[in-house]
């Protein structure tokens, strides 16, 4: 488990950290133009093979950077995000020679829609077509595979401290009910519009993706009811509260579900009730340098071996075909329903699919939670 | 004060040496391009509209303005106005001592200023998240000051509205401190004892002389302490566990989470334009005072 050692060392997860954050507003808050040329500059000094990659902080294992550069001669320079959102303001803000980013798949059709891609060249990808599970073609956010190629996927659910909460909560309605009463105080959310009022609407009856006003009213009221009883609202540093114990239930990803168990007593539970499910997507932002490389890099992660080293790094599940991971994929992780939920769980999950609409009220009511 | 009136009415007969104006040029070109374009953007974008997710319909409507209208952002520029005026309150009760101190009695001066000063080598960012260490329940600190029995078992400031003002204080302290300090080194001090050998008690003597002639440091502080902090949104992100929402993170969170730059645009217009007239009050008041003296 050499592997597992490196993984459970690193210190942020796959939303990265507040720092990336605040440089990432820093960013845009000084124009995107200028990032650009920054970035122009770093292109024109090294041309060639050269793959600039625009992902979530600490979402790749290190060991394929070196062993991508040795496979094809690509150098990898990286760039961070913090969040789906962050990233297409960046990219509408203008910055321009990015390569290769991983958005989720609501983000992936924002983006198509703004004119933000560079279209795919499945010709290139060889090996992504021979090995890819085909559940993950023509997912629903991109429904001809022009745009984007899937990454890894994951669920949205909660994790709590099975040495430090008596009660075994496997639904929405009983984390939220804990949450306000035994362990008030000791509770996070994710700093996530989506993810929060998703999994509220789940637990009322409603669909994650809800965009009804009476229902997201709601969805309000039981926020508002909630929120005194949270030590906070973050994406980045509850994987750390739960930890240390000041928090003992979150509302999280799976795979910083996993990074808290390998730590510390504790579960990942996809709510009874449903929630959500995401898939994260290779795309290729308008105007890369090297549209080849992001292609190569794709092709690559998509071998078996390739595919395991990631995914036994990120704990995210992977869509290569189960019969090839096989033997190459520690069987405790293709074996973990964490990572890999089995379907009947599957079933109840929806994507994050949101209506303009929904989305602006959204926003509002996000705003009056956080205030209040 | 007399000299410094003589000085301004020189210059406004033109009596005074004349400098070459191009010499502003460079520095005139560059708030052009970056700071005055960039604001039309900004004014420009507060009147367009949100289109889809993310599209921007350029147009001349009020909608964003009116939207603002509301008391759920009348309340955070209500909260962002109670945190200014506090941070400014409380880092110049905190920070005119220690200038009068530095200013007037202190050994080390340089070594001081330098104290001051070296927080600033260091990244805002990094010493916020210090912060969280420090206001941790488990940090020695609290541990002992619990033992002596200062406070209670259940202390907890992280993540609180406490937290946040602890971290303003800090973060802010060094800005009212060093303006404050650049106006009473230059004091003339036997004006404050001749006042004194005339018969003011201390008190007096502080507040007809030293106060007056500090009035431009204590201005120039409360100023930059006040306009930053109108538009903090690291710190409660950091300290407060994002629980608390000020005009700051109003505005990040129309740039960066929901995408509606014109509403975005709409709330730094309020703010900036808020601003503005703040900092002409401010430099009514301190003009006046500055006549008065003379």
């Amino acid at each position: 488990m050499s592997d597992q050692e490196s993984f459970w060392q690193r210190g942020v997860d796959r939303k990265g950290f507040v720092a990336a954050a605040g440089l990432a507003a820093l960013a845009a808050a000084s124009g995107g133009r200028l990032g650009a040329d920054a970035f122009a500059a770093v292109g024109r000094d090294e041309a060639g093979g050269e793959l600039l990659y625009y992902n979530w902080a600490d979402y790749v294992n290190p060991k394929t950077y070196p062993a991508f550069e040795k496979a094809t001669g690509i150098k990898v320079k990286k760039d961070f995000y913090a969040s789906n959102e962050a990233l297409l303001a960046k990219l509408k803000g203008g910055a321009r020679g990015y390569d290769l980013a991983v958005p989720t798949g609501y983000m992936v059709q924002i983006l198509a829609q703004e004119k933000l891609l560079e279209p795919i060249d499945w010709s290139k990808l060889p090996t992504v077509k021979k090995n890819i599970n085909q559940k993950f073609r023509r997912l629903p956010f991109d429904p001809q595979d022009r745009y984007s190629v899937a990454k890894d996927w994951g669920t949205t659910g909660f994790i709590y401290r099975t040495d430090l909460v008596k009660e075994r909560p496997t639904s929405w309605r009983e984390f939220f009910t804990l949450a306000k009463t035994t362990y008030s105080g000791k509770v996070t959310v994710l700093d996530g519009i989506p993810e929060v009022i998703g999994s509220m609407a789940v637990m009322l009856g409603y669909s994650y993706n809800t965009d009804s006003k009476s229902q997201l009213d709601k969805v309000k009221q039981e926020l508002i009811a909630l929120k005194p009883h949270l030590l906070a609202i973050t994406s980045t540093e509850y994987k750390q509260l739960l930890i240390s114990g000041k928090a003992v239930l979150g509302l999280g990803w799976n795979g910083d579900g996993a990074a808290v168990a390998a730590k510390k007593p504790a579960q990942y539970v996809i709510g009874k009730e449903g929630g959500e499910f995401w898939v994260d997507s290779y795309v290729i932002p308008v105007g890369a340098k090297n549209p080849d490389a992001a292609h190569a890099w794709i092709d690559y992660v998509y071998g078996p071996k390739a595919n395991a080293v990631e995914t036994e790094y990120t704990y995210y599940g992977s869509p290569v075909k189960t019969s090839l991971l096989k033997g190459v994929l520690a069987a405790e992780i293709l074996g973990n329903p964490a990572v890999f939920p089995p379907p009947n769980v599957l079933a109840k999950l929806e994507p994050n699919k949101v209506s303009a609409r929904g989305t602006q009220l959204r926003n509002r009511i996000w705003t009056e939670f956080k205030a209040s | 004060m007399r000299r410094r009136a003589w000085r301004a009415g020189g210059r406004r007969r033109g009596g005074g040496p004349r400098y070459p104006g191009w010499l502003a040029l460079p520095a005139a070109g560059w708030y052009a391009a970056f700071f005055l374009v960039p604001l039309g953007f900004v004014v420009a974008y507060s009147f367009a509209a949100l289109e889809g997710y993310a599209g921007i319909a350029f147009a001349w409507n009020l909608d964003n303005y009116r939207s603002l209208w509301d008391p759920l952002y009348g309340g955070v520029f209500k909260r962002t106005l109670g945190l200014s005026l506090f941070g400014t309150a409380a880092t110049l009760l905190v920070g005119f001592p220690f200038a009068y101190w530095l200013a007037r009695y202190a050994q080390r001066k340089t070594l001081l200023l330098l104290l001051v000063v070296v927080p600033f080598w260091t990244s805002f960012l990094i010493r916020t998240y210090a912060w969280l260490i420090i206001l941790d329940p488990e940090f020695p600190l609290f541990r002992a000051l619990h033992s002596v029995g200062v406070v209670g078992a259940d202390l907890n400031l992280l993540y609180t509205p406490k937290a946040i003002y602890i971290g303003v204080v800090y973060n802010y302290l060094p800005l009212m401190v060093l303006p404050l300090y650049a106006a009473l080194e230059r004091l003339d001090w036997s004006l404050v004892e001749a006042a004194q050998d005339l018969g003011d008690p201390p008190w007096r003597a502080f507040r007809r002389i030293t106060l007056p002639l500090a009035l431009p440091g204590v201005v120039a502080g409360s100023l930059l302490v006040f306009i930053p902090l109108t538009g903090e949104y690291l710190i409660p992100v950091i300290l407060g566990g994002d629980k608390t929402v000020f005009a700051g993170n109003l505005i990040a969170q129309q740039f960066l989470e929901a995408h509606d730059w014109p509403f975005g645009s709409a709330i730094a217009v309020v703010v900036i334009a808020a601003m503005t007239v703040v900092l002409v009050a401010f430099s009514r008041i301190a003009a006046r005072q500055e006549t008065q003296g003379g």
